[in-house]
């Protein structure tokens, strides 16, 4: 009949709807701190869902080998990630009056940066492409989906493939840019995938990180 | 009174009741998880026949330990250098076995090799084949910008000492037989390259790029001397500044809206299991009244 200092079973029977109000309270606030938790991500590019657009394995000859001079290696024309349904051609890309990457005009299409080596000769091959547009995904929208082990295929002129097995897929603060990892000299032919991503900061209307997707030439 | 312990007494559960929540909630969850990253912990190797007189040979290269190769090279002759390889950073066994010898067989020759992520080696057999040894040369993978490195590896016994020049610059005087420079810095462009020993010289052209680092091999070839221009690795030729601009915004989530219906049930829940555990737990005042 008079309780003690803390609540017995029959204390609880008594008090139900006590007990439920502040079962269901501690669950509301749980929920509510993981939805301000993921609502929080600020700005963030959406997570893709849904399957990517289909996009078949490219057929053609392999390159089998790095060849050392960039020269000797057909330039490369188009770009496909049947992993992550990517099926573009590459423009070409230079540098700005700045000196800074030229990026491709259209959202739809990457683009070989052309003071790179050639994907498939010895070195580092740059290709970058938009996460985005104004409205909606960009050719590398799903590039952050990529894991190692997925096949990159880049075709060249004259139609024989370089694949490119990836290695690694990572996100740089811009301020942090690792430019040695990217357009340093590497001994063996190599792939770097190039795009926007983190947070996106709309008081400048720029992304403030890259994500790098990293590639070594894959044999047959 | 009462109300001042009534109101110590909620606020201090709302705070357990918060607490609680965030380390249930939270712990689970971990902080928003970064992309997906792989260890890219690697080196490369490459391996390198460069004894005139020696037979051809079959490399192996083991990790160290395994019993079986990761890589075999069947029938290796004087002068091959082999592409570099990715291989994970790490301990390794070089073995060089005569030609077509059982990989059970005791080698000729075998040497350990560490590879340390981000660096580059050349394993070669170096020497006279009365002499024979397995060196481990180390490969620079870094080049001034907007240079070219360049260095030399004798490998010509009939010409034992050779001096080497690369457009103006020169880069070895009297190299002995069987010995390595280090790299010297050459402005790019075409240039033609001279070696010459004391009864052969031989020449070539070649270009050679920013950001690229080469080694050059003097080579005996049928009586004559040979040089072969390998590139050990390249980079872009011009490095962009900064870092690129790939997105304008088009699929990021708004920020701020989606705050508001989560920070109001919270709130509501907060309150909801203060007043309950607070009701649940206060202990029965004994009666002041009759009832």
């Amino acid at each position: 009949m008079s309780g003690g200092r803390h609540a017995s079973p029959t204390r609880l029977i008594r008090r139900p709807w006590a007990a439920a109000a502040a079962l269901i309270g501690i669950m509301m606030v749980c929920g509510a701190v993981a939805g301000l938790a993921w609502a929080g991500q600020t700005g963030r590019a959406a997570t893709p869902t849904g399957k990517p657009p289909l996009v078949p394995v490219p057929r053609g000859k392999w390159a089998a080998t790095a060849q050392a001079l960039s020269a000797a290696v057909p330039r490369p024309t188009a770009l496909e990630i049947p992993a992550i349904g990517v099926k573009t051609s590459l423009v070409q890309l230079g540098l700005t009056s700045a000196g800074t990457l030229q990026v491709p005009s259209s959202t739809a299409v990457a683009g070989w940066y052309t003071a790179s080596p050639r994907p498939g000769a010895i070195g580092a091959a740059v290709i970058a492409g938009h996460v985005d547009s104004y409205l909606g995904p960009g050719v590398f929208f799903r590039l952050r989906d990529l894991k190692p082990g997925n096949l990159i295929y880049v075709r060249r002129h004259h139609g024989s493939l370089a694949v490119f097995r990836v290695t690694a897929v990572r996100t740089f603060l811009k301020k942090k840019f690792p430019a040695a990892d990217v357009y340093g000299p590497v001994p063996d032919a190599q792939l770097r995938l190039i795009t926007c991503g983190g947070t996106f900061d709309p008081s400048t209307g720029h992304y403030l990180s890259n994500v790098i997707v990293f590639a070594v030439l894959a044999s047959t | 009174m009462r109300t001042a312990r009534t109101l110590r007494t909620l606020a201090r559960t709302a705070a357990a009741v918060m607490i609680a929540a965030v380390t249930l909630t939270l712990g689970p969850l971990g902080i928003a998880a970064p992309l997906a990253s792989a260890s890219t912990g690697v080196g490369w190797i490459r391996l390198a026949h460069l004894s005139p007189n020696a037979p051809s040979v079959d490399v192996y290269l083991y990790s160290f330990g395994d019993s079986s190769a990761q890589i075999v090279l069947h029938h290796v002759s004087y002068g091959t250098v082999s592409p570099f390889e990715q291989v994970a950073a790490g301990d390794y066994t070089v073995a060089m076995r005569s030609a077509g010898a059982p990989a059970s067989s005791k080698p000729v020759l075998s040497t350990a090799v560490d590879v340390r992520v981000g660096h580059a080696y050349t394993v070669a057999g170096m020497g006279p084949a009365s002499g024979l040894r397995l060196q481990v040369i180390t490969d620079r993978l870094t080049a001034p910008a907007g240079k070219a490195l360049v260095r030399v590896i004798q490998a010509s016994l009939d010409q034992q000492v050779v001096t080497v020049t690369v457009g103006h610059t020169k880069l070895a005087r009297h190299l002995k037989f069987a010995s390595v420079t280090g790299y010297r810095v050459v402005k790019p462009g075409t240039l033609s390259i001279r070696v010459a020993g004391s009864s052969e010289s031989a020449a070539a052209t070649e270009s050679l790029m920013p950001d690229s680092l080469y080694t050059l091999v003097v080579l005996d070839s049928r009586g004559k001397l040979k040089i072969d221009c390998l590139l050990d690795a390249q980079g872009s030729k011009v490095d962009p500044a900064g870092a690129p601009m790939t997105g304008f915004g088009g699929t990021a989530a708004e920020p701020g809206v989606a705050l508001l219906p989560w920070a109001a049930a919270g709130l509501a829940g907060l309150l909801m299991a203060t007043t309950g555990t607070v009701l649940v737990m206060r202990r029965r005042r004994p009666a002041l009244h009759a009832r």
